[in-house]
């Protein structure tokens, strides 16, 4: 079909997101899109989502560190961000969320936003709560492997 | 712009993890919502450039047991917290001056097994707590602030959030009417379910809160860090009386 005259093309905006999760959570585009999706159908139903037309674009994750461009209608910047909000976990795995920034071309919202820096854990021993116990490493940030899960410390926390 | 956040082992990140991400999101400072919880508070203001504010959030089962607890962590803490969930429990903390917050008064500190409960710790969602307008009025009388908990919007789903969300627009309307103080948190258990500002401004819109009411109760935080703080420096006597030297008039 031959394309719309440019004045009737959609107007977008670009949301550059950062994700973070414990170290062994596995996501991919389709699962981050899909609970994407819900996330904005349960906060505001089936015609708001349309409205806001949300779509996952490229999406980079590893080792628990990850940033994906999320695709919004231009004046809908607002809803993207509390469907964005109110994604708590993705595939069961509870996520952290946040929003860098909005640009209005994916171009831009690569190079401000995005910096290509995902992953780079590294397996260690710490004491955490007088006992040695496996944790994953990335800069400064460190993962404790409890029996529950995971707990989130610092280097701080070892000093 | 502060958050209020459950730290280890409260919480699954500890109070250092939480500050680390809440600066990356933009906040001025996390205030510890300490029930178990006792981070190193001097150490980690030193080290980061964050503030981290010491709190003691009191969970109690009946009014009796959390004034003991009260009257113990006044002198202790900068900020006092008392869990709600309880008709008695709500009332009996807003009628005490000495609580600086009333938090979650809708679904308090329901016993659950699992400590990321996805209303705040514990919190299941079928507390029993309601704030009517007697509340409200002596919250405002006694400058208590009650919290509005995004917590469940934000990790909720289906029938139990729509009840949320009913309460909190009758919250809204309760204080905006009675002009009554309010502080907002989405009561994080962990650095994952931390938001930014601006994401739970966005929330607020959405559910009707409004983006600015919603960011005037994240700030709400500072006004109460910052008045007890001064209350509870050396030179403080009363309020409007400080040793010190006069005021110079020019």
């Amino acid at each position: 079909m031959k394309h719309l005259p440019k004045h009737l093309q959609p107007r977008w905006r670009y949301l550059a997101v950062g994700i973070e999760t414990w170290p062994d959570a596995d996501l991919d585009r389709g699962s981050f899109q899909r609970d994407l999706w819900y996330a904005a159908q349960n906060l505001y139903g089936d015609a708001g989502s349309a409205e806001a037309d949300l779509t996952v674009l490229s999406f980079h994750f590893t080792e628990g560190d990850g940033e994906t461009i999320v695709r919004a209608h231009r004046g809908t910047e607002e809803r993207a961000r509390a469907a964005i909000a109110a994604l708590d976990s993705i595939d069961g795995h509870p996520v952290g969320v946040r929003v860098r920034g909005i640009s209005g071309t994916v171009r831009a919202c690569e190079e401000r936003y995005l910096n290509g820096r995902t992953g780079h854990g590294q397996q260690r021993d710490v004491v955490f709560e007088n006992e040695s116990t496996p944790a994953v490493v990335r800069d400064t940030r460190v993962d404790v492997e409890v029996e529950e899960g995971f707990a989130g410390a610092t280097r701080l926390d070892f000093e | 712009m502060y958050e209020a956040v459950h730290a280890y082992p409260d919480g699954a990140s500890t109070a250092a993890r939480f500050a680390a991400t809440a600066e990356r999101y933009g906040y001025d400072g996390v205030v510890v919502r300490a029930d178990d919880a006792s981070p190193e508070y001097g150490r980690l203001r030193e080290s980061l450039s964050v503030d981290v504010v010491d709190a003691a959030e009191i969970v109690a089962s009946d009014p009796q047991h959390a004034s003991g607890a009260v009257g113990n962590a006044r002198t202790k803490h900068t900020v006092v917290i008392v869990a709600g969930g309880t008709n008695a429990l709500n009332r009996f903390a807003v009628e005490q001056a000495r609580v600086d917050v009333l938090a979650r008064p809708f679904e308090g500190t329901v016993n659950g097994d699992d400590r990321n409960g996805p209303n705040g710790r514990n919190g299941n969602g079928n507390g029993d707590g309601d704030v009517n307008h007697v509340l409200a009025k002596a919250a405002r009388d006694n400058d208590v602030r009650i919290e509005v908990n995004l917590g469940p919007v934000l990790r909720d789903r289906g029938g139990r959030r729509v009840r949320h969300l009913r309460k909190l627009r009758k919250l809204k309307q309760l204080l905006d009417h009675y002009d009554a103080p309010y502080v907002v948190s989405a009561n994080p258990t962990s650095h994952l379910k931390l938001r930014a500002p601006r994401e739970l401004g966005a929330v607020g819109e959405e559910i009707g809160l409004g983006a600015e009411w919603t960011r005037a109760g994240l700030e709400a935080w500072d006004r109460l860090v910052a008045r007890n703080r001064e209350r509870l420096s050396e030179s403080f006597i009363a309020p409007g009386v400080e040793r010190g030297r006069y005021e110079e008039d020019d």
